[in-house]
């Protein structure tokens, strides 16, 4: 088992909140998500398991989304917000910036195994643009003076 | 000026707790409803204030509930819509983070009038702050006792459950939220049959946008007359605009009903950034067409901006300066539709994709002058065919600045360059 | 019929009430481009070909999805329609490679046929083309997702047909659509392939060659092949298939649709079915036995071999020292052929196609002679039933497309479905309401307990049923013993379980009974029809059927293959009739079954025996003692398409042609008479049946020159209820249903008595036999295709025993009972009950029938590890 005892009863009390359980795979995969970073077949298997699902039905559910990656990312998760508001501030500069600091390819993880650094769609924070998620957080009004520090702030915390 | 209806509040750091929610007023409105009102006079006071969906779409909120079969006797269901995805828009986010009793309370009251037990709360999975927030207040009110098994007495029971989304666009879309809410892929339906019929594991079901619902409580309140007393004839209320992209104040401003967008843009967004030329406002998200400058004058009112030949859509309203291309801007946008597409229906599976490479191959320099018919083409075989509007909206970028700026397509095609070169660099400070 | 017009095209087009644009326009012949739409499935929406006009209507509607209403006016062929579809076949084309060259879907592809059809001749695409790549040092995209299946995403057009199709009719649960947006992508869940029963319904429905079947690919293109319509002969539901060959060589089989059975769906074995056609391992050519070998030899041989022979001993012992066996998947021509044979030829009443071990003959058993027939019912039937109880059998290996009806109640009807077995099958978890497992042999015991929980429920109404309250309280008196928890310890059912079961029996408004091989091998077999026929009577309305176990048994029983009946199942006073028909005497005697006939031969009352399609030796119980008896026949003539167990004891073996190579009808468990069409000629040297019993009526001594099937069906159809067709030409998509008129109703109650049997303490295990995945049967296993799904036996133990016995997966267990015993590798089955076993019967390398006792009632085995 991948997943902690924990987790596993987090799951199936959710489950217990919706008229049918098949509405809690969102919420199980996102547990799993936030205990592990990413998810795999085993753990759709898992949380198939927990709920009596079918193993087809969390697979296709988690392949919809874009929250439930399948591959590891660097520990600090960096989503640059592409759209039209962001781009108009500058988060396509935002981006190769972030990419030529970290030395490191869009979706690779830095050398260090800190930082991955990928381009999201609009994440509703459209006034504050340019923005960024690290993580759960949002990074908002963004300048390169902000970016250098939170980035030395991530580094540090490690 | 501002008129703060929803967003009187939100300003105060506290205002997202139950003490302070209260102290301004929180939940006075749902206790007159459980003693005073029966759900079928709440319908008809909703009806009469002329409240309509702030969603998107603008349909009157009362009408879309009195859709909901009464004599049904399967479980009817309530889910407010705060997947809030539409580029340009994070004016529901404001109200979630800022006054998130109020969308509670609003849920309350929608979920009475229509003789709901269980609601959902679908928020787009990266509100973290929202969620955590609207979570306690949900927790809060159960406390308080204003959820759960007969409440307050009155014999009514409310569950509301908060489901946060997995990323997906297409979840706000009514039934692919339905979908997703399931646990099934976010796979829009065929309608009919409409969700307030058959909708949430095919129970009659209503959606409503949250700054929809967090307009429920004042209502109440104030009553349907005063609301109605509100805007212009046909747009009662008010609406919170997002404004972004090119001004130097963005952020979110909640205005009457048939405030001047000039007013908005110049005035409270403080005009242009670096006082540049406006080059194009989109006035409503990214799935409404884009206005040129010499519309300024347009009220922001959903038949006046319809008339302008736009829409008023989530109000996100996207200001773009001169330094701006427009190819650039459609092909970001074709992007987001072609990455946010469900892949349930061809032509927009397919139509959005091909849409997006032609944009880049003309962006990139390669273009080819047949492709601006072929990009029309293409968006007319889309429009109207699709099983969902998420494949109309994907168009709309497409044709209205082509409509409007053509000459810049042929000038990229011609010149292998965009007319102007949007290098936007991030600020240092 | 119709309750409406629509207007479509200008054409007045009639509509029931329901129906959707495209489904009253198709019927009104009016074609309308789909994608998508399948009749069987619940429409989608999704491709948009079908986008039509519909005046006063802002926006194009999907013709599938569209219900038609009244005033309706459609147009199909508008402007802004063609221009719609057109736009919708260039935007599936702009992604989809175009390798129709080497596509196996090429010439029935309906994406090529539609651009043909509707489709722009030029190309505006330039962009290039999304590839899903499967390897990266390869051009072909193929990615093999199934034992027999392979996928090329590239070519898929998201029509979701196949998976639809697997959940929706199937309710299997081994393919899906990932991501989303055009990288949605077609595969088995994580880990696993596509391999349910009715995978191959997948490749058939893909509209294009996104999935492809391996015995298909790159072989024929389909312009050139020829196809001819047959009954699938591998169950008794007689799918209707479609053959496809090239040169005399089959190269697959598809369904024919027929909505009375199939609705166009047939499981593996009946897709894949085919190919032991063409097996390595057919008998080429006819075999004489020389100094103790089988050798080859000539037909003029082997025919004068056996006029010898037989000649012998007829002065011998005349005709009763003859028996014939019959295999129950042949043509009633054959059979009703070889029967004659038998009786008029030969001069032998001794003949049997219960040699089966499915059909245990229970002596001394009191046989009534009402009530335990099946019912009339159809297919068609157990949709229209709020409640359908499976009784004692693996519907979904045993009945695979049946199986696909109730599911099919389940999910269009809300039907509830009831599973009593002595073991879990593959339906429980798919579709049932209730899953009961009982212990083998108390099944009787348990439908009495069901009765009585029934009466006692306070909604049951004894108004509704049409027994007497004293009728009722007499039975209930009767039946104390086991009723409720009494009934329980015989059965090991929960009362609980019962009650709810009686539950839902209660409330039903119309019940369907579908009772199959562990009935028939139960060792109170007839009295659990019995108890079928009570439990029918304590419902408002139920029918019963009593499955056959293989695809023309019904018809065998029907056309005299069993010794007490003639054909038509006419009685023996009517002996006459046949007589003078034959021209000539039948014996006076009813003849003897199975196990008097291998008495007989014990006794050497019996010396020569004529085995046609049959294997005796591997499928009667006490297989040893079967070959022991067989050995001692002075001539054994076996007429085969393989070396059987049987086979290799003859002293002449006559090559057999299989189902692709004869014509004839069949009757399926519906009794349902329908005909199949011959595909190929003989193969080999091989003949078909009716051909070579006419060669040996000929050379024994009388000419019936019925050589050819129909010579034959014209004779027999006169035995056939009247409107039967007289000629297979009259024989129509509904072919014939064989009725009588005194089912459906149930007579008097029978009252039950069981005894316990006395417990070996040596031999603890329940022995159950059953099928393993993708067989059915003994001919399966000459199958190269079915044999990629399950190669190997196996023995199936439960989980408890497991541990017991420190035994894991794949580990060798022995199977012993006092008759023999087997050696097999242990498969550990979740939720399987304890102390039985289960064996595949499908495999010769472990026959199972050497473990059954004749003369017992149950089979008890013990189980070790190696
Ligand atoms: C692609 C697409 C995305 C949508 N996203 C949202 C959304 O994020 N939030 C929302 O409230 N409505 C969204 N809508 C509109 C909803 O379908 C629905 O009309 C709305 O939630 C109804 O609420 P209202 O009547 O209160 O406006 C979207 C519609 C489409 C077609
Ligand atoms: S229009 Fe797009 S998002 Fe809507 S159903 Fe079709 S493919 Fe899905
Ligand atoms: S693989 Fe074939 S049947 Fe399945 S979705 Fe693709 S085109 Fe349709
Ligand atoms: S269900 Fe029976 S008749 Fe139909 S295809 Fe399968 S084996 Fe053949
Ligand atoms: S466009 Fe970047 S957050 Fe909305
Ligand atoms: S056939 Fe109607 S949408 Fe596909």
């Amino acid at each position: 088992m991948i997943l902690s005892d924990s987790a596993k009863l987090q799951i199936s009390q959710t489950a217990k909140r919706y008229p049918k359980v098949r509405s809690a795979i969102l919420p199980a995969l996102h547990i799993a998500y936030e205990e592990h970073g990413y998810l795999s077949d085993q753990i759709y298997e898992e949380i198939a398991q927990i709920l009596d699902l079918k193993l087809i039905e969390v697979a296709e559910a988690a392949s919809f989304y874009t929250m439930f990656p399948k591959a590891k990312r660097g520990k600090y998760l960096i989503q640059v917000c592409r759209n039209i508001s962001c781009a108009l501030l500058g988060s396509h500069h935002l981006t190769a910036y972030l990419l030529d600091k970290l030395n490191v390819e869009l979706g690779e993880i830095t050398a260090d195994g800190l930082f991955t650094v990928v381009e999201a769609e609009c994440l509703g924070s459209c006034t504050t643009a340019p923005m960024m998620q690290v993580n759960a957080h949002y990074y908002e009004n963004l300048t390169v003076e902000k970016v250098d520090r939170l980035i030395e702030e991530f580094r540090s915390q490690k | 000026m501002e008129t703060k209806l929803l967003t009187q509040h939100v300003g105060d750091p506290q205002q997202h707790t139950m003490e302070r929610a209260i102290e301004h007023g929180a939940y006075q409105a749902w206790q007159k409803v459980l003693k005073e009102i029966a759900p079928a006079d709440l319908i008809q006071i909703v009806k009469d204030s002329g409240l309509r969906g702030r969603g998107g779409a603008g349909f009157p909120t009362g009408l879309k509930w009195s859709f909901v079969p009464k004599d049904s006797l399967k479980s009817k269901y309530l889910c407010c819509n705060a997947d809030e995805s539409e580029p340009g828009t994070c004016k529901d986010r404001v109200l979630l983070e800022g006054d998130p009793h109020a969308v509670v309370e609003g849920m309350m009251i929608a979920s009475y009038a229509i003789g709901c037990h269980t609601a959902f709360f679908y928020i787009r999975g990266e509100y973290d702050i929202g969620q955590v927030r609207m979570s306690k207040a949900i927790a809060d009110a159960y406390a308080k006792g204003f959820l759960g098994k007969n409440i307050l007495g009155s014999g009514y029971d409310l569950d509301i459950v908060v489901h946060r989304g997995g990323g997906a666009y297409i979840c706000g879309e009514e039934t692919a939220l339905l979908s997703s809410l399931e646990g099934d892929k976010g796979l829009a339906r065929l309608k009919p049959p409409f969700p307030a019929v058959e909708g949430l594991y095919r129970c009659p079901t209503i959606i409503n946008n949250v700054e929809t619902l967090a307009n429920l409580p004042h209502i109440v309140v104030k009553g349907a007359q005063w609301f109605a007393s509100l805007g212009t004839e046909k747009s009662k209320g008010t609406r919170i605009f997002s404004v972004s992209g090119h001004v130097k104040n963005p952020g979110n401003y909640e205005l009457e009903l048939g405030y001047s967008l000039r007013d908005l843009v110049y005035g409270l967004a403080g005009g242009i950034l670096d006082d540049r030329p406006l080059k194009a406002i989109i006035p409503g998200g990214s799935s409404t067409p884009v206005l040129l400058p010499d519309k300024i004058d347009t009220k922001l009112d959903f038949e006046s901006v319809a008339a302008a030949g736009s829409m008023l859509g989530s109000g996100a309203v996207i200001v773009m300066h001169e330094e701006t291309c427009i190819v650039w801007v459609a092909e970001i946008l074709a992007h987001f539709y072609m990455h946010e597409s469900c892949g349930k229906c061809t032509p927009c599976r397919q139509g959005t994709g091909w849409i997006y490479e032609i944009l880049r191959r003309i962006e990139a320099g390669y273009g080819k002058m047949e492709d601006i018919d072929t990009l029309l083409d293409i968006a007319d075989n889309i429009e109207g065919n699709t099983i969902c509007p998420l494949g109309d909206a994907a168009v709309v970028p497409v044709i209205s600045t082509i409509k409007l700026f053509r000459d810049e397509y042929v000038y990229h095609i011609e010149h292998g360059k965009c007319k102007v070169h949007s290098q936007f660099k991030l600020r240092t400070k | 019929m119709s309750d409406f017009n629509i207007t479509v095209n200008g054409r007045q087009v009639p509509v029931i009430k329901g129906q959707t644009v495209l489904q009253a326009s198709l019927a009104a012949g009016i074609d309308i481009p789909v994608f998508c739409w399948h009749p069987q499935l619940v429409p989608v929406g999704a491709c948009r070909i079908c986008l039509v006009e519909i005046e006063k209507l802002p926006k194009l509607q999907v013709a599938c999805a569209t219900i038609a209403s009244e005033g309706m006016i459609v147009h199909t062929d508008s402007p802004k329609t063609i221009k719609v579809r057109q736009g919708v076949l260039e935007f599936i084309l702009a992604h989809h490679p175009l390798d129709c060259p080497t596509c196996d879907k090429g010439g029935e592809c309906d994406l090529q046929n539609l651009t043909f059809k509707y489709g722009l001749d030029y190309s505006r695409q330039h962009e290039p083309k999304h590839r899903v790549i499967v390897d990266a040092n390869s051009t072909f995209d193929d990615l093999q997702i199934g034992p027999e299946i392979i996928r090329n995403q590239n070519r898929c057009i998201h029509c979701y047909r196949c998976t639809r199709i697997v959940d929706e009719i199937a309710f299997e649960d081994d393919l899906g659509a990932y991501q989303r947006s055009y990288h949605t992508e077609i595969l088995p869940p994580p880990g696993r392939e596509i391999r349910n029963l009715y995978s191959g319904n997948i490749v058939e429905y893909c509209p294009v060659g996104a999935l492809t079947n391996d015995d298909w690919r790159y072989k024929v293109r389909v312009w050139l092949t020829k196809q001819t319509s047959v009954i699938c002969p591998h169950c008794p539901d007689g799918c209707n298939m479609k053959l496809w060959n090239f040169h005399n060589k089959l190269f697959r089989a598809t369904s024919r649709a027929n909505e009375n059975i199939d609705n166009g769906f047939i499981c593996d074995i009946g897709r894949y079915g085919y190919q032991y056609v063409a097996s390595p391992d057919r008998i080429k050519r006819p075999m004489v036995r020389r100094s103790g070998e089988l050798v080859e030899t000539s037909w003029e041989e082997a025919l004068s071999l056996i006029r010898k022979q037989t000649d012998d001993i007829k002065s011998k012992l005349s005709g009763s020292g003859f028996f014939g066996f019959i295999g129950d998947i042949r043509t009633n021509e054959e059979i009703y052929a070889f029967q004659r044979l038998l009786r008029r030829v030969i001069g032998s009443n001794n003949i049997d196609h219960r040699f089966h071990r499915r059909r245990r003959l229970t002596p001394g058993e009191e046989v009534s002679s009402r009530g335990i027939e099946s019912d009339n019912a159809e297919f068609k039937d157990i949709e229209n039933a709020d409640v359908i109880v499976v009784l004692g059998s693996d519907l979904h290996s045993e009945n695979p497309i049946t199986s696909l009806r109730v599911k099919r109640a389940v999910k269009r009807h809300n039907a509830k479905v009831i599973l009593l077995n002595p073991l879990p099958t593959p339906l429980g978890k798919r579709a049932a309401t209730l899953e009961v497992i009982y212990k083998q042999g108390t099944a009787a015991v348990l439908l009495h307990g069901l009765i009585d929980a029934v009466v006692d429920l306070e909604r049951f109404d004894p108004s509704a049923i049409k027994l007497s309250a004293a009728e009722i309280s007499d039975f209930r008196k009767a039946n104390a013993a086991y009723a409720g928890v009494r009934g329980s310890e015989i059965t090991g059912v929960d009362v609980t379980l019962v009650a709810r079961v009686a539950e839902i029996l209660a409330a039903a408004q119309n019940v369907f009974i579908l009772a199959g091989s562990y009935v028939e091998r139960d060792p109170l077999r007839d009295s659990l029809h019995l108890a079928v026929a009570n439990l029918q009577s304590f419902c408002k309305s139920a029918r019963k059927i009593f499955l056959p176990p293989d695809s023309n048994s019904v018809g065998a029983a029907f056309f005299g293959a069993e010794p007490t009946v003639l054909p038509g199942r006419q009685s023996w006073g009517k002996k006459a009739i046949y007589e003078d028909l034959w021209h000539g005497p039948i014996p006076d005697a009813p003849g003897k079954d199975t196990i008097g006939i291998l008495e007989a031969i014990d006794e050497d009352e019996i010396e020569c025996g004529l085995v046609f399609n049959a294997d005796p030796v591997r499928l009667f119980p006490d297989g040893e003692y079967v070959r022991s008896v067989m050995e001692k026949l002075k001539l054994l003539v076996v007429i085969d398409s393989f070396m059987t167990d049987t086979a290799r004891l003859a002293d002449v073996i006559l090559p057999l042609s299989t189902f692709a190579e004869i014509e004839g009808t069949r009757v399926n468990w519906e009794k349902r008479m329908q005909y199949s069409q011959r595909a190929i000629p003989p193969l080999h040297e091989s003949k078909p049946g009716c051909e070579i019993i006419e060669l040996l009526a000929d050379r024994l001594g009388v000419k019936f020159n019925q050589s050819k099937p129909s010579d034959v069906y014209q004779e027999m159809a006169r035995f056939f209820p009247t409107g039967a067709p007289t000629t297979y030409a009259a024989i129509g998509r509904d072919g014939f249903l064989i009725r009588s008129a005194e089912t459906n109703k149930p007579g008097k109650l029978a009252y039950l008595r069981f005894v316990a049997p006395a417990i070996d303490t040596e031999y603890r295990f329940i022995l159950l036999v059953g099928n393993a995945d993708h067989h059915r049967g003994t001919l399966t296993e000459r199958n190269e295709i079915l044999m990629k799904f399950t190669g190997e036996p196996f023995v199936g133990i439960s989980e408890a025993d497991a541990t017991d016995l420190a035994v894991s997966d794949g580990d060798l267990v022995k199977v012993e009972s006092k008759y023999g015993r087997v050696v097999g590798k242990a498969m550990i089955l979740r939720d399987f009950p304890s102390k039985r076993v289960l064996l595949p019967e499908n495999f010769g390398e472990m026959s199972t029938n050497i473990l059954m006792g004749r003369q017992d009632k149950i089979d008890m085995i013990k189980l070790a590890k190696m």
